[in-house]
């Protein structure tokens, strides 16, 4: 098995962060998953999963502007790392080798 | 949207007080942009969302370091020696489990015991009072000899002290009493038990002492002729839920009392204890006014108030004076003279061993109490040298970390810190344990000790202080040792691979081992000699025949002046029930205290000194009864019509009154009390009461009592005999519950507390044994291990298994012997100590020493014997095969 293993929040987390390209920060990655996939979702797990990945190496930030919107604070905008893109690529064809590797029979 | 009410928020500053500075300002934007959104919607559920989110981001992972920056490093070298401590304690798996096992069987027996120390201190204690209250002695002195040390005095002192000291504010009598209470409930009749816990007092009980009346007025409950007041206990128990204010019972079927109040259970810590008490103005009337004006009658115990501040010692001279003026005529009248000491209430439990104690038999020993907090000292100390014996032992394998340590430039300090943290750790597992153990075993001790110490003890903030410091007292004494040797290894010689067996260590190593030996040693003899003393006493012929006794506790309610005619019919009728051999009644029966006592003198011309003399009132049968022996003259006998006017003595009697042999005493008259008596027989010395006692010089004479019946059985099926006393005993003595003992039994019951102190110290030894052996365990694989390359070449060249075996155990064994050496003799004086304060007691057999010797050298080989068999017996190859 692949040592880096992604949980499934992590897995949503990555792939909603890819979705928003150059627009992904807390709020919006929040918004984005509501919206998406109708699953509310705390500040405080998102960035606790967000630091993780970060530190893992799967997700870079850096802090944009200061907005009036945020009280004069800036936001941390996430991207994915090249490694974080091979992680996502991999995850999803091990998902789609299960997939294809399924009987016709056992779905329909 | 307000932006200051934001700001002063208490979630924000909360979260900007919790945050860590590198997710703050990014983590507030987000929480700020939920929040203003929200707010748009409502400004309620915005302030609810942000606490939410505020909460939840309440995480490790956001959070700011526990210490401020400047001392980053230093917070992370401490995770350091966290992380550190538990991989060697991984590694080393077994060790560990030997010192926490060890420590906290130590530290589990010392929380025990130091419980049960402030247990004992704490009688009394909660008195407000208590530190200006003192109980009035009373002693006689007759030809320059103390005679009687009495707890009890006489009820004139405290008038006499009241009235002429302005330093006394207040004292209050209690006269003990025991019988029989009725009370005749309108609906389910008649309710009566026999009550041993009640007293005669004054109002100024309530004054004096803190006792609580939950009912009633203090200071008018008990004032006038016949009232009562009772405790919880008794009023759940005579009354059910019904309200017993102004109800009736009646005291031994004669004396009728209205209660009048009710009082909290006396606590179990308080050295009186008392479930009745009787207004003292009812006993005025029967005794005439003597129990106010009487200067011979020691029944009261008497407790004064003295004024805070007053100096006991100089008011005691004052007082003393005072008595001597007052009294003085009277004592050389009477040729005696008495002392009434002030000691403080507050020593009653611990330091007082009187006559006529309120509580004989609960009566705690200062001295055991001591001698208990050494063995918990003891046993602290044996867990603690387990630590330091391993861990030093095992410092070599850690030299090469240390060497690299020092090498990155580990400072000494930084790495006394590291081990301290070791010993700080296991000392925190073992006290978790020790909680576990303490909670496990909790009322098997209580039983053990025979105290009901309250669970509150181990729920207090006294008791969690007490952990936390003991905690800190055991990283500190365990771990400064090892962590001051292992710091100080020099890196270049440790890395170079020099292995370094400090002589110094080794020595300091055997020395502690020795030490626990010979504590161990000392807790076995201590043992044995306990036990076998308590056999001695218990063995004894006490010179009177107390097996297969039933005693029934007298009639109380009964008719004063038919009583001898009752108790005729009864004796007759209760020997003829089969099974049943002898009977006699008698104002005493063996382990019971006498407290009748009265001046005896022989009838010569001239001034003779009278003795002041045990008194019992028995019967015809007494003596066949209970198998005593006359050793001159004759019993009494009903073909002396006049044999009431006769006296029997015992040996020690007819001696102390200075008749040259037992048989000279016969016919003679002596002087008791009043009235003038002929010897009639003198009997061989019997014991009384326990061998822990003296025999006492006692005077019988007939007289029809109504204390103790008691029945010689000679068949064990005493069911059907208690069965069938009832019949009679019904019908002779209605009204009276039956309520019977066994005399051996209870003359047993005053080794009690002394068996309890047996089995205590047999546990504790035992648990020092056992630590004291795991450590060894853990020392002896260790070291064997160390050698099992020497073991392996031993074998190669060709050393047979007991060869290997002998060489191995030789070391342990030696130290073993060492501890025996200097064990026996302070065992020795230990001990002959303790036997000292017994009149009758065992000598100091050299089999405890050599039973104790054996024992321990037995239980060391078994504790090294598996590791070094097991390296002996392995093979070779196996320890030579890698280098």
């Amino acid at each position: 098995m692949s040592k880096n293993h992604l949980g499934e929040f992590e897995e949503i987390v990555l792939l909603t962060v890819a979705v928003l390209a150059d627009e992904a920060y807390g709020i919006s990655i929040i918004d984005e998953i509501e919206t998406r996939l109708n699953r509310s979702v705390s500040i405080g797990s998102l960035q606790t999963v967000l630091r993780r990945l970060e530190k893992k190496g799967y997700l870079e930030s850096n802090l944009g502007e200061a907005t009036s919107v945020r009280g004069g604070k800036r936001k941390r905008y996430f991207q994915l790392t090249t490694y974080g893109k091979k992680v996502l690529q991999e995850t999803k064809e091990q998902r789609m080798s299960l997939w294809n590797a399924i009987p016709d029979l056992s779905i329909n | 949207m307000n932006s200051e009410r934001y700001h002063s928020f208490w979630a924000i500053r909360f979260f900007r007080w919790y945050c860590h500075p590198d997710f703050a300002e990014d983590l507030e934007g987000d929480l700020y942009e939920r929040y203003s959104r929200n707010s748009e919607k409502s400004e309620q559920i915005a302030r609810l969302t942000l606490i939410k989110d505020v909460i939840k981001l309440f995480r490790p992972a956001l959070m700011r370091p526990l210490f401020n920056s400047k001392f980053q490093n230093n917070t992370s070298m401490f995770k350091n020696y966290f992380k550190s401590a538990f991989r060697s304690f991984a590694k080393n798996l077994s060790f560990t489990l030997l010192n926490v096992l060890g420590l906290s069987v130590g530290l589990a027996t010392t929380l025990l015991i130091l419980q049960y120390v402030k247990y004992e201190k704490s009688y009394d204690t909660f008195h407000s009072q208590i530190d200006n209250i003192y109980r009035i002695q009373y002693n006689i002195i007759q030809d320059n000899q103390l005679i009687v040390e009495c707890a009890a005095a006489v009820p004139a002192v405290g008038p006499a002290l009241a009235d002429n000291f302005e330093e006394v504010e207040k004292f209050t009598r209690l006269f003990p009493r025991s019988g029989i209470i009725s009370y005749n409930d309108p609906e389910k009749g008649l309710i009566s038990f026999r009550e041993e816990k009640m007293q005669i007092t004054d109002p100024r009980v309530f004054e004096v002492f803190d006792f609580k009346l939950l009912k009633g007025n203090p200071k008018t409950s008990l004032e006038g002729l016949n009232k009562t007041v009772i405790s919880e206990r008794a009023a759940q128990k005579y009354f059910g839920n019904s309200d017993p204010i102004g109800k009736r019972i009646l005291y031994n079927g004669e004396t009728e009392y209205e209660v009048t109040g009710i009082f909290e259970n006396v606590p179990d810590n308080s050295h009186i204890k008392f479930d009745f008490l009787f207004s003292f103005e009812t006993l005025n009337q029967q005794s005439n006014n003597e129990s106010e004006t009487n200067w011979g009658w020691y029944d009261f115990n008497t407790y004064v108030l003295m004024k805070p501040g007053t100096d006991i010692e100089e008011f005691q001279g004052k007082w003393d004076n005072y008595l001597a003026e007052v009294r003085g005529e009277d004592w050389e009248h009477r040729n005696y003279k008495s002392e009434f000491i002030l000691r403080p209430a507050k020593e009653i439990h611990l330091h007082s061993n009187l006559l006529q104690e309120s509580e004989p038999a609960e009566q705690g020993d200062a001295e055991a109490v001591y001698f208990l907090t050494v063995i918990a000292i003891f046993i602290l100390i044996i867990a603690l040298i387990n630590y330091i014996n391993l861990s030093t032992a095992k410092s070599i394998e850690r030299a090469k970390e240390v060497g690299v340590r020092k090498v990155m430039g580990g400072e000494k300090s930084q790495l006394i810190k590291q081990f301290l943290v070791e010993s700080f750790l296991i000392n925190v597992l073992a006290m978790a344990i020790a909680l576990m153990i303490i909670a496990i075993s909790w009322n098997a001790f209580l039983n053990l000790t025979g105290r009901d110490i309250p669970l509150d003890y181990l729920l207090s903030a006294d008791f969690a202080g007490l952990v936390i410091s003991l905690i800190l007292l055991s990283s500190i004494l365990s771990g400064a040792y090892p962590a001051w040797v292992l710091s100080s290894f020099k890196p270049v010689s440790v890395l170079k691979g020099k292995l370094l067996g400090s002589a110094s260590g080794n020595i300091l190593r055997k020395g502690l081992v020795i030490f626990q030996f010979s504590a161990s040693i000392i807790l076995i003899i201590g043992t044995l000699v306990v036990y076998n003393q308590l056999a001695f006493m218990k063995s004894q012929d006490l010179g009177i025949d107390i097996k297969s006794t039933l005693v029934l506790e007298g009639p109380a309610v009964t008719n004063d002046s038919l009583y001898g005619q009752y108790l005729e019919t009864f004796k007759t009728k209760a020997n003829q029930i089969s099974g049943v051999e002898a009977v006699s009644a008698a104002s005493n029966v063996p382990g019971d205290e006498i407290f009748w006592t009265r001046g005896i003198r022989k009838l010569v011309n001239g001034a003779v000194n009278s003795l002041t003399v045990y008194n019992m009132g028995i019967d015809h049968d007494y003596v066949p009864t209970f198998d005593l022996k006359v050793i001159a003259g004759r019993n009494f006998s009903k073909d002396f019509p006049n044999d009431n006017e006769r006296v029997l003595l015992n040996r020690e009697l007819a001696a102390m009154l200075d008749f040259e042999s037992p048989e000279a005493a016969i016919g003679e008259k002596v002087i008791l009390g009043r009235d003038t008596m002929e010897v009639a027989g003198v009997l061989e010395n019997y014991h009384q009461m326990s061998l822990k006692n003296k025999v006492k010089p006692l005077v019988f004479r007939l007289f029809e009592s109504r204390s103790f019946i008691s029945l010689k059985l000679n068949e064990k099926n005493t069911d059907n005999i208690i069965a069938e006393l009832r019949g009679p005993w019904n019908q002779i003595f209605p009204n009276n519950p039956i309520d019977y003992f066994f005399l051996d039994s209870f003359f047993n019951k005053q080794y009690e507390s002394d068996q309890q102190f047996g089995q205590v110290f047999t546990l504790f030894s035992m648990l020092a044994i056992i630590i004291a052996c795991l450590g060894l365990f853990g020392l002896s694989s260790y070291l064997t291990l160390k050698r099992s390359k020497e073991i392996g070449i031993r074998k190669v060249l060709g050393s047979s298994v007991n060869n290997i075996v002998y060489l191995l155990s030789k070391g342990f064994l030696s130290l073993v012997l060492v501890a025996n050496i200097i064990a026996w003799p302070l065992a020795w004086f230990i001990m002959n100590g303790w036997l000292n304060s017994f009149p009758y007691r065992i000598d100091m057999n050299p089999l405890f020493f050599l039973a104790a010797a054996l024992s321990v050298v037995f239980i060391a080989l078994l504790s090294v014997g598996y590791q070094t068999v097991k390296a002996a017996i392995t093979n070779p190859v196996q320890s030579l095969r890698n280098e």
